[in-house]
C-alpha cells in the first residue's frame, strides 16, 4: 500500500513517515501543494495524506484537482483548525477523513488503516478469505488457529491482493505500490514473495489461493465454498 | 408652538384693529362734535339755544348709546337720548382743547371726547362752552366682533394647513431615517452587510460612519480570529510532531509528556473556542439550520462510510439561527460526531426554535443516538468539566468541552438524558438575543 503524505513542517513529516513506513506502508513525502498535487496525479497512490495548511496550493485546492481529475484514492486532512467549518469544507472538497492536530500517531495508522479498508469495500478490520482469517490492524494472517508468519513485504503484497480481489496485478503495478517512488525496484523479487507468500498460506496447494496469469500478473481467487 | 405663535399674531392683529375701530370712533365722535356745534346757538345774553334735532336721528333717540351734551357757564344741554340715562356729570375743559378718553373696563363707562370752545359776545366777553359727545362702548362691538370672527376663521384655516404640510414636510424629512433603520434591521437579520443606496447629502456622514463602524468591527473579528487561529496552528503542529516522535514504550517519562500534550491541545481547543464565541458580533446574520445540518450530516457520513450510520434529521425547512454559523457548525458536529462513535449507527438529529413568536430568540438542538449512552453519575461530572467518559476513543471529552464553551457564550442550557432510541440524549438551547 502507497501512501503520499504532503505536510509543509517537515519535523512532523519525517516522523509521520517513519510511523507510515514502520506500519508497513511505501510512503511518499512532499512539502508543499504543487509537488504534492503532481505526486497525487503522477504516482500509483493508493491513498494520500493532505495537510490543509500548504505553501505553493492549498491543501483544500489540492484534493478538489485531484477529485476533479478522478483520482478516487482516499484522502486523509491533517489540520490544525479543529473546526467543524474546516473539516466540512474538506470532506466537501473531496477528502474521506479528517484528523486533527496534534493527534497520536496511533490515531494516524488507525484512520489510514480504516480507510484503505473502506475503499476496497471491507467495513471491519477483521477479513475472512477461505480458511484464512486476516487482521488488518495487527496486520496479523490466521489459517484456522494457525498464525502464519510472514515478513513485512511478503504481508505488502498479500495485503495488495487482498484489497484488490478478482483483478489482474502485474508485477509493475505490485511494485509500485509497495516500493517508494525512489526505491531499487526489481520484479524479480516480486515473484519470489509471491512464491513464499504461496507455500506459507496455502502449504498443501490445494487451493491455489493465488493465480499466475501469464504475461499479465497475479489474481487472488475466491476461495472455494467450505465443503 | 404653532397654535402659540398663531395666538400671539391673533391677540396682536386684534388689538390693532381695536385701536384703528378707536381712532375711527375719536374721528367719527369729533365730527360729532362739530354737528352739535353747527345746532347751537348763542343769545346776546349768554343763554344757549338748541336746535332739537342736530342731524344724526342717533341723538334723538333715548338710550341710542350715542349722547351729547353742552355745557356753558349756566346753561347745560343734553341730547334726547341721553333721557332717562344716568351719564357721568359733564366736565369743563379749556377752550381750545379736546380729549379722547376710551372706556374703561367697568360697565358704565362711555368714550368720551370733549372739546372746549367759546363764543364772542359783545362787548368783548368769551362764553366758554365744552362740547361732550359719549359713546357706548357697546357701539363698537358688532363691528369688533365681525373682524374678530374673520380672524379668528383665517387664523384657525392657516394654522390647519400649516399643520398639515408640516406632517406631511416631517413624514418626508423623517423618510432617509425610516430607511436607515430598515437597513439597520436588514443588517441585524443579516440581510445585508452594510447600509446601502442613496440617502440625502445630510445624511451621508451618517452612513459613513455607520459603514465605517461595521467594517472595522467585521474586520477587528477576522483580525482577532486568523490571529488566534495562526496561533493555534502554530502551536498545534509543534505539538504533533511531539506526540509522533514519543517511543511507544509506556515509560513514566511518556506517559507524562503525552499527558502534558493532551492537556495542552485540550486548552489550546477550548480557550480558541471560548475567544471565538465571545468575539462573536451582536448582529450575525441569519443562517439556514437545515442546510448547514444536511452538509455536517453528509461529513459525517462521508467520514463514518454510509452504511454504517443512519442519521435522520428532523428540522423545519426555514429554521434560522442568528448567531455566529462557526459556532454552530462547532456545537452540531462534536455532539453528532460523539453520537456516531459512540452510537450503534443510529442517531436522530432534531432542531426547534426556542420561541415560536420570536424567531430570533435562539434554537433548541436534540441529538439521540441508540448506543449505550452515559450513566446518570457520569452525566454531572461530563457537564461539568468536559473530562472523557470514554478513553478508547479520543475526543469526546474535548468535544464536550467546546460544546461547552460555545452553550455557554449563548447563555444557553445543556441537559443529559436517556433518549427515545435509548443511548445518550443531548439536549442543548443556544440563545441570540
Amino acid at each position: 500500500m502507497r501512501i503520499l503524505l504532503i505536510e509543509d513542517d517537515s519535523d512532523l513529516q519525517t516522523s509521520l513517515a517513519e510511523v507510515l513506513r514502520g506500519a508497513g506502508y511505501a510512503v511518499d513525502v512532499s512539502g508543499d501543494g504543487i509537488e504534492g498535487l503532481f505526486y497525487g496525479q503522477e504516482y500509483p497512490l493508493d491513498l494520500a495524506i493532505i495537510d490543509l495548511g500548504l505553501p505553493g496550493l492549498p491543501g483544500l485546492d489540492v484534493i478538489r484537482k485531484l477529485r476533479e481529475q478522478e483520482r478516487q484514492f482516499p484522502i486523509l486532512i491533517l489540520t490544525a483548525r479543529a473546526d467543524w467549518q474546516d473539516k466540512v469544507e474538506g470532506l466537501e472538497a473531496g477528502a474521506d477523513d479528517y484528523l486533527t492536530k496534534p493527534f497520536h500517531p496511533e490515531e494516524l495508522k488507525a484512520r489510514v488503516g480504516a480507510l484503505l479498508r473502506r475503499s476496497a469495500g471491507h467495513a471491519q478490520p477483521l477479513i475472512e478469505h477461505g480458511p484464512l482469517k486476516i487482521d488488518l490492524v495487527s496486520q496479523r494472517i490466521f489459517n484456522g488457529e494457525q498464525e502464519i508468519d510472514l515478513t513485512t513485504y511478503e504481508y505488502k503484497v498479500f495485503e495488495y491482493l487482498l484489497m484488490h480481489p478478482d483483478a489482474v496485478v502485474t508485477k509493475t503495478v505490485l511494485s509500485e505500490h509497495i516500493y517508494e517512488e525512489d526505491a531499487d525496484r526489481d520484479s524479480n523479487v516480486i515473484e519470489v514473495f509471491v512464491g513464499r507468500l504461496r507455500r506459507k498460506i496455502d502449504p498443501e496447494g490445494l487451493l491455489n489461493p493465488i493465480e499466475t496469469l501469464r504475461g499479465r500478473g497475479y489474481r487472488l481467487n475466491n476461495p472455494p465454498p467450505p465443503t | 408652538m404653532l397654535t402659540i405663535s398663531l395666538g400671539l399674531v391673533g391677540f396682536a392683529l386684534d388689538a390693532a384693529f381695536h385701536r384703528s375701530a378707536e381712532a375711527g370712533l375719536q374721528a367719527r365722535m369729533e365730527s360729532l362734535v362739530y354737528l352739535v356745534l353747527a345746532a347751537t346757538e348763542v343769545d346776546v345774553d349768554g343763554s344757549l339755544v338748541f336746535d332739537e334735532n342736530p342731524g344724526d336721528p342717533r341723538l334723538g333717540q333715548p338710550g341710542s348709546g350715542v349722547y351729547a351734551s353742552v355745557s356753558g357757564d349756566r346753561d347745560h344741554w343734553a341730547s334726547d337720548s341721553s333721557l332717562g340715562m344716568s351719564l357721568p356729570e359733564a366736565v369743563q375743559i379749556q377752550t381750545g382743547e379736546s380729549e379722547f378718553l376710551p372706556a374703561a373696563d367697568e360697565t358704565g363707562s362711555y368714550y368720551t371726547f370733549r372739546y372746549g370752545v367759546s363764543w364772542e359776545l359783545p362787548p368783548d366777553r368769551l362764553l366758554p362752552v365744552t362740547v361732550t359727545i359719549l359713546v357706548d362702548p357697546q357701539e363698537l362691538q358688532p363691528e369688533l366682533r365681525a373682524f374678530r370672527k374673520g380672524l379668528w376663521q383665517s387664523l384657525g384655516l392657516t394654522g390647519v394647513i400649516l399643520v398639515l404640510a408640516q406632517l406631511i414636510l416631517l413624514a418626508l424629512g423623517l423618510r432617509p431615517l425610516q430607511r436607515i433603520t430598515e437597513d439597520i434591521s436588514g443588517i441585524e437579520s443579516g440581510k445585508l452587510n452594510r447600509l446601502e443606496g442613496n440617502f440625502p447629502k445630510e445624511l451621508e456622514p451618517l452612513q459613513r460612519n455607520l459603514n465605517h463602524l461595521l467594517n472595522t468591527e467585521q474586520a477587528n473579528q477576522v483580525r482577532y480570529r486568523n490571529a488566534l487561529d495562526s496561533l493555534a496552528h502554530s502551536l498545534k503542529t509543534p505539538l504533533s510532531v511531539i506526540r509522533s516522535s514519543l517511543p511507544s514504550d509506556g515509560s513514566a517519562k511518556t506517559v507524562a509528556i503525552e499527558n502534558a500534550v493532551a492537556d495542552m491541545q485540550r486548552l489550546i481547543a477550548t480557550r480558541l473556542q471560548r475567544a471565538a464565541a465571545s468575539s462573536r458580533s451582536a448582529n450575525a446574520p441569519a443562517m439556514d439550520v437545515k442546510t448547514q445540518l444536511e452538509r455536517l450530516v453528509l461529513s459525517l457520513k462521508r467520514v463514518y462510510s454510509q452504511e454504517l450510520i443512519n442519521i435522520t434529521v428532523m428540522i423545519d425547512t426555514d429554521l434560522a439561527f442568528f448567531g455566529e454559523q462557526r459556532d454552530f457548525l462547532e456545537l452540531a458536529g462534536n455532539l453528532l460526531d460523539n453520537a456516531c462513535k459512540y452510537g450503534n449507527g443510529q442517531v436522530r438529529l432534531s432542531a426547534q426554535t426556542i420561541d415560536a413568536g420570536d424567531p430570533q430568540a435562539g434554537i433548541r438542538l436534540q441529538v439521540d443516538d441508540n448506543g449505550p449512552g452515559i450513566a446518570e453519575d457520569q452525566r454531572e461530572q461530563l457537564l461539568q468539566r468536559g473530562v472523557r467518559g470514554d478513553e478508547r476513543v479520543e475526543g469526546h471529552g474535548l468535544g464536550l468541552a467546546i460544546v461547552l464553551e460555545i452553550v455557554s457564550a449563548y447563555h444557553g442550557d445543556i441537559t443529559i438524558a436517556k433518549g427515545d432510541l435509548g443511548g445518550a440524549c443531548v439536549s442543548v438551547t443556544l440563545r441570540t438575543r
